[in-house]
């Protein structure tokens, strides 16, 4: 399973899934990362983490490992 | 009396997302203007007005701080979200204005939905719609309604359009609330990660029917005429319009700035500039405000002539306040960089940027503002530190917050530093601050690493640690909003120490000047100016400061100083600044046509070590203590605070004890280092 981590620079794809047994899965879907949502990572920090995804409208900056419950077609 | 009955003035809170204008909407409504926050949850205090007196409606308006839901997961959401149901002083409200950007319509309406399933009456102020006009949409504000069932108004942040409109729906829901009575507010269920995503499925159909695209046509007409203005080439036709298209300027700017290279080059120049402009720029109107002081504690003595009283008014109190407030204006330029970088929307990036380095010693990006903010001052720095989840992060945050140098510590520096290096060698005296900052920060990283590494047992593994944070969009920072941040961030800082320098200046006046105040010395063969220094020496050796002193004199000896300057570093337990007013008065220091500065140094220049006759302050000592103030916690405000942030006395009694006896014993190696190394 692809998760959001593993995008490249500009890669815009849709959320499948969100993996609920992340501690940090509640607030990653509160800020409006859901299922069917069309995310494209814009950004990454200095040693790739972490990394900065536009979602419905805004920019939003979230650890590598937080990314990985992310999951993406 | 008049017997009508008088309106209990309703309270009105305004919520909303961070960065969703809520604080620009907030300065329409009550005419004052407060801080706009750009980052993202730093707002930890509330601001309270009276709604504008042309409004005519009774009713007091709470700003509250940025919250994205009802659940929180970060010290400050909590308090932001349970003050929101009842808080402390205003209770609960009548009725909440959400501040909804329609640029991100979906998000912020999640939040609205939350709020009206805890029965909150709202009436919603939409935001940024000149955004969404510039990404070819419109929205109604009636069909908005209409879906959420409760009054939506357009306010332009800019012009302060559509406030009036706002007004008059809060009135009438108030109206109602009169006759309809108000439904009981229940706390919020708490959903599971379904129902937050099936309450996002229903947000997003009635943003598909409130959102419009603008028609084809006049968008023709106003690129065509746009393109003509601006001769620029013609968008891809083809392009499908996105209402949630996020700022390209945004995005091009951060590759810059978030650059593996070029991030971090600009991330550190950003840091240098900030602190050596702290010295620099304002070293010519510090020079001024000195050279003010001076000359009133000179003139003071003229006038009332040199007895008690004229000694008193010249060096207990213009000498003693004049000490600290040649200060403020690198505390006022420290705070206008602070205010610029984060208004500007930078705070965040940096925040991004080091979240790796800091995550592998045990903090968190979002350790990045409070820290920042330690350069200013630890107390908003420690309650900063609640916009982090973690626990154990925000503790290891507030923990190492006093090494950071704060600018209380810069009088201090600048005054030793100006011993060491007096005039035309200045210019290394800027450097050598910096390097007591670059000093501070390594500091306070290799502690956090070293008590991280030692605290595991301690720390609830289970603790997720964290780091979610939205990234506004640039914008150039609201000057006014700077400037206002700025005088009053000083007039706090001149209100928490004044009044502290002031009572302690008077205090060591006193015990400096009695109980042998008036000694008799001989006075053959000397100058007018020579029996003025034998009966000052003489008061001094008398007083009750020199009997207190004598006490620590065996303490102050390893680390090669005297009783005199022990006295100081204790009144600087209070505060640190006192220290330098505190030397000022026990050295007697005037201004004798000089600067302040400038003679304090030469009266610095002149002290010996009564017993060996040994120069006081030598380069060895003047290092000495300022390894001593990098490290001792010397302000009994933190030391509070700490309390607070943390919830026991745990956290600042081990900061008391280990970073000032890290003081004293670093201040032993360095003198005494220096010393069988050569330097006096």
């Amino acid at each position: 399973m692809k998760t959001a981590s593993q995008l490249q620079y500009g890669e815009k794809v849709k959320i499948d899934n969100i993996d609920c047994n992340h501690p940090s899965s509640r607030r990653i879907i509160e800020i409006g990362f859901t299922p069917g949502q069309e995310i494209e990572l814009v950004n990454k920090s200095v040693f790739n983490d972490p990394l900065a995804f536009s979602v419905r409208g805004t920019v939003i900056a979230i650890r590598k490992n937080e990314a990985d419950c992310i999951q993406v077609k | 009396m008049n017997s009508q009955t008088i309106d209990k003035t309703a309270l009105i809170t305004l919520v909303g997302s961070p960065n969703a204008g809520k604080t620009t909407l907030f300065n329409h409504l009550s005419g004052r203007n407060f801080k706009t926050v750009n980052y993202p949850g730093a707002t930890v205090e509330y601001s309270v007005s009276p709604l504008l007196g042309k409004f005519n409606l009774n009713a007091n308006l709470l700003d509250s701080p940025g919250i994205i839901s009802l659940t929180p997961h970060s010290p400050d959401e909590e308090v932001a979200v349970r003050s929101l149901f009842s808080h402390p002083v205003f209770g609960e409200p009548d009725l909440l204005i959400v501040a909804v950007d329609v640029s991100q319509l979906s998000r912020h309406l999640f939040l609205v939905k939350q709020l009206q399933q805890c029965n909150f009456r709202v009436v919603i102020a939409l935001t940024m719609t000149d955004i969404l006009l510039k990404k070819g949409f419109s929205i109604s504000p009636g069909e908005l309604g209409e879906e959420l069932k409760c009054d939506v108004v357009k306010i332009d942040g800019r012009t302060g359009k559509g406030v009036t409109e706002l007004i008059d729906a809060c009135s009438a829901n108030l109206e109602k609330i009169k006759t309809d009575g108000k439904k009981e507010i229940v706390p919020f269920p708490g959903h599971d990660n379904e129902h937050l995503i099936e309450s996002y499925k229903e947000i997003e159909t009635i943003c598909d029917r409130v959102l419009k695209e603008i028609p084809e046509e006049k968008e023709k007409i106003n690129l065509k005429r746009a393109n003509a203005r601006l001769s620029i080439l013609h968008p891809d036709p083809l392009a499908k319009k996105n209402c949630y298209q996020v700022d390209k300027r945004t995005l091009k700017i951060d590759r810059i700035l978030l650059h593996k290279f070029w991030g971090l080059i600009i991330f550190f120049l950003i840091m240098a500039l900030t602190f050596t402009s702290i010295f620099w720029v304002a070293q010519p109107v510090m020079d001024f405000v000195s050279n003010i002081f001076g000359f009133l504690a000179d003139e003071a003595l003229v006038i009332i002539g040199n007895n008690w009283l004229g000694d008193f008014i010249s060096t207990g109190l213009i000498t003693g306040v004049g000490s600290v407030m040649v200060f403020v204006p690198q505390i006022m330029i420290l705070f206008l960089i602070l205010g610029l970088l984060e208004d500007s929307g930078y705070l965040a990036r940096g925040a991004m940027l080091i979240d790796r380095p800091l995550s592998k010693i045990g903090l968190n990006g979002k350790s990045f503002v409070p820290m920042l903010s330690g350069f200013a001052c630890a107390i908003p720095a420690m309650m900063a530190a609640r916009t982090i989840p973690n626990k154990r992060e925000r503790f290891l945050t507030i923990f190492i917050i006093p090494l950071l140098s704060c600018s209380a510590r810069l009088p201090i520096y600048a005054l030793l530093l100006a011993f060491l290096f007096p005039g035309n060698m200045a210019w290394v005296a800027g450097l050598v601050l910096a390097g007591i900052y670059i000093f501070s920060i390594t500091n306070s990283v290799v502690i956090a690493a070293i008590i991280n590494k030692f605290s595991k047992r301690i720390i609830n593994q289970e603790d997720n640690s964290s780091f979610i944070l939205e990234l506004p969009a640039y914008r150039a920072p609201k000057l006014k909003v700077v400037y206002n941040n700025m005088i009053t961030s000083a007039r706090s800082y001149l209100k928490k120490a004044g009044p502290v320098i002031l009572v302690l200046s008077v205090a060591i006046w006193i015990l400096t000047y009695f109980p042998n105040y008036n000694p008799k010395v001989d006075a053959q063969n000397h100058t007018q100016d020579e029996i003025v220094q034998m009966k000052n020496a003489e008061r001094l050796a008398d007083s009750y400061a020199a009997d207190m002193g004598k006490l620590i004199q065996p303490v102050m000896k390893p680390i090669g100083m005297d009783w005199r300057v022990g006295v100081s570093l204790i009144a600087a337990f209070t505060a640190r600044e006192v220290f330098v007013s505190s030397l000022a008065l026990i050295f007697k220091v005037t201004g004798e046509g000089d600067t302040l500065q400038n003679s304090m140094v030469r009266a610095m220049n002149d002290a010996r070590i009564e017993d060996t006759g040994q120069k006081l302050f030598t380069p060895a000592t003047i290092a000495g203590l300022i390894v001593f103030f990098l490290f001792a916690l010397q302000c009994l405000s933190t030391v509070a605070v700490s309390r607070k942030e943390t919830g026991g006395w745990r956290i600042p009694v081990l900061q008391l004890i280990i970073f000032t006896s890290m003081a004293y014993m670093l201040t032993f190696i360095t003198v005494n280092g220096l010393r069988a190394l050569g330097v006096a």
